[in-house]
């Protein structure tokens, strides 16, 4: 097990930057979840923490050791890939064995090994058929058994789950995050999905376009967005945003709606009022709104209304019988507001 | 669905299953014929073979007797399976054997490790040395062949298997069979076998090259027929029955006064066993790796 440390690090192709200084410590230990949409960088960063990408600037610190020019067999690393990448004419047993028959393990200490990891994941019974013998979910344990049985110092997970059915996410999902608990070795998992995000990870890193947007723990990154990019990438159903500004004690929005503040609030520099969907409520006092939809999922009822000229998701608990073009009135938690400036930062 | 229904259903069935059957006599015949066309002429020469009389083949040929046989006889075959003397044709097929075996051998090292660089490896220039490759392909063997005999003679290499099996070691074309069928295999095997610490050497031998069997049986028939055949070259670089091959061996029955037709009909008898039997090794994935290349998107 070991820290890493991505200190001032870009990377450009030619002309081409595609990561822009980008900075974080990851402790001994922790699993740190690379967040972002398509194209954001996350990807790269990790296979520059593999050393499969060059690093055009910046340094890169494995256990303290700067790895910036050393080759991935040489920086104690195993890599899960989305596609897994098992080997096709080898055995599960053959497959997880590969790395330690190149270091020129005996035999009989690599079937150790192998058992031993076949064990934690429950492959024991598959360890003699060939990848194409398998089911998704056992392909991506066979990559995963490859990557534990070196052990080594961090694992490196990209976008592992995604070729994954739905069902069969969720319990991967736990079932990694269950291997990390058991053997504690620093992880740094890369996805798109935020609740993949969210449920797995000790701190995420939300990017975007090849930069940090915000480093923290998946409920501080959900209570206290630093930006309405992050405000609206983590969470589902998103934030809603208005866009409009402060008068009479009142947000009034572009649409003409006016929307409550806590109570004394003086900071005339907002340019954006956020809510989270399950922190709007049901109330006779509140601001008028106009139900579009209605979706309900059974343990709660998604409902979007109309808030002066704005779609507005709600979550509600309770199970309510609304109509679409029902006139409703709702009010925001006011504890629980977001407010933001014209650059999008956060400001309460 | 009405009873006046299933009648009509009943007879569209059966309509269906007639034109089926129709379908599948034409398919028969057309097989057959095509069958009875390739199959023939090494029937007869087979049969040819077998007969003891060059004048009687001569005779024969050209009727129905052609595919008959009334006292076969291997006589052709022990007066000329020598290997030495006059008829040392036995010694021949070896030469030929030896030289196949190198080629396709070396050939598919040597090949098979330029396609990987070529789809793999990190050097500078990779694209021209593809496009210079593929340029290559286009220049008729023909076209160099005096050069080259130049060259191998000032060299002392003449007479010799070498000069038979290296100039043909390295092909354009296999090398382009090679990168593209490495190139089609996903990046991430690569990279994973990199962080299990693999050299590139050892991702080339212990992943790419065992995964590439239908590339390398399709290199190893192209590659066995092209040497097996080869006559102009060996005619040039050869001059005593140390390294002669066959092919350049069976033409010395046409003389100019008579021709050996018996003794022609074995050796050529001779020279298909081996091709043939590398093409049955190697059938099932030669067949496969053109089927794979004909439905790939």
């Amino acid at each position: 097990m070991a820290s890493v440390t991505i200190e001032q690090v870009r990377k450009q192709y030619g002309a081409v930057p595609v990561i822009h200084g980008v900075s974080m410590d990851i402790e001994d230990g922790e699993f740190v979840t690379l967040v972002g949409p398509s194209g954001c960088g996350k990807s790269t960063l990790l296979r520059m923490l593999a050393g499969l990408e060059d690093i055009s600037g910046g340094e890169i610190r494995i256990g303290g050791r700067l790895v910036n020019d050393v080759a991935p067999k040489e920086r104690d690393i195993a890599m899960v890939f989305q596609s897994y990448a098992l080997y096709p004419h080898m055995t599960v047993a053959e497959n997880m064995g590969f790395a330690l028959k190149l270091k020129g393990g005996d035999k009989a200490a690599i079937g150790k090994r192998v058992k031993e990891a076949a064990d934690i994941l429950a492959l024991g019974p598959l360890l003699d058929r060939l990848p194409k013998q398998l089911s998704g979910g056992q392909r991506q344990r066979v990559a995963m058994g490859r990557a534990i049985v070196r052990h080594p110092q961090v694992f490196l997970f990209d976008e592992p789950l995604s070729n994954l059915d739905a069902k069969l996410r969720v319990t991967m999902r736990a079932e990694i995050k269950d291997l990390h608990q058991r053997l504690k070795t620093t992880t740094v998992y890369v996805t798109h999905d935020q609740i993949e995000a969210m449920t797995m990870a000790d701190r995420i890193v939300v990017m975007r376009g090849g930069a940090v947007e915000q480093i923290g723990k998946p409920l501080e990154l959900y209570d206290r967005p630093a930006n309405t990019f992050v405000a609206t990438f983590i969470g589902s159903p998103a934030m809603n945003l208005f866009e409009g500004s402060i008068g009479d004690g009142q947000f009034v929005t572009d649409g003409g709606a006016r929307l409550p503040l806590p109570a004394g609030y003086s900071v005339h520099a907002v340019r954006t009022y956020g809510v989270r969907p399950e922190h709007l409520a049901l109330s006779e006092n509140g601001v008028p709104a106009t139900v579009v939809v209605v979706e309900p999922t059974g343990s709660e009822t998604h409902v979007v209304v109309k808030i002066g000229s704005a779609d507005t998701s709600l979550v509600l608990r309770d199970r309510i019988d609304l109509e679409p073009g029902q006139q409703i009135a709702v009010a925001p938690d006011l504890s629980k507001l977001h407010l933001f400036s014209a650059s999008g930062t956060r400001v309460n | 669905m009405s009873d006046l229904a299933i009648p009509t259903v009943q007879a569209k069935v059966k309509s269906e299953r007639s034109s089926i059957g129709s379908l599948h006599m034409v398919q028969t015949a057309s097989i057959l014929v095509i069958a009875l066309v390739i199959v023939s002429p090494l029937f007869m020469l087979l049969i040819a073979s077998l007969k003891d009389d060059r004048f009687q083949i001569l005779a024969d040929m050209g009727s129905f007797r052609a595919f008959w046989v009334s006292s076969p006889t291997l006589s052709n075959f022990a007066e000329i399976g020598n290997l030495s003397g006059e008829l040392a044709f036995g010694r021949y097929l070896v030469n030929s054997l030896i030289i196949l075996a190198s080629t396709v051998g070396a050939g598919l090292i040597v090949n098979s490790m330029a396609g990987f660089v070529l789809a793999w490896g990190s050097l500078r220039g990779r694209a021209l040395i593809l496009s210079l490759v593929i340029a290559l392909y286009v220049i008729p063997q023909e076209s160099i062949i005096m050069p080259l005999v130049i060259m191998v003679s000032r060299a002392g290499m003449t007479d010799t298997f070498a000069v038979q099996i290296v100039p043909w070691i390295a092909s354009p074309l296999y090398i382009f069979l090679f990168y593209q069928f490495f190139a089609q295999l996903p990046k991430e095997l690569f990279e994973a076998a990199e962080i299990d610490g693999a050299s590139v050497f050892r991702i080339y031998r212990s992943i790419f090259l065992p995964l590439s069997l239908p590339a390398l049986a399709t290199v190893s028939i192209l590659m066995g027929i092209e040497s097996w055949n080869q006559y102009l070259w060996p005619i040039l670089v050869t001059q005593t029955d140390y390294a002669r091959p066959i092919a350049v061996a069976i033409a010395t029955f046409f003389g100019q006064d008579s021709i050996y037709w018996d003794r022609a009909m074995a050796a050529s008898v001779l020279m298909m066993i081996p091709i043939l039997a590398l093409y049955l090794a190697f059938q099932r994935w030669f067949v496969s790796s053109f089927v794979g290349s004909a439905v790939k998107g």
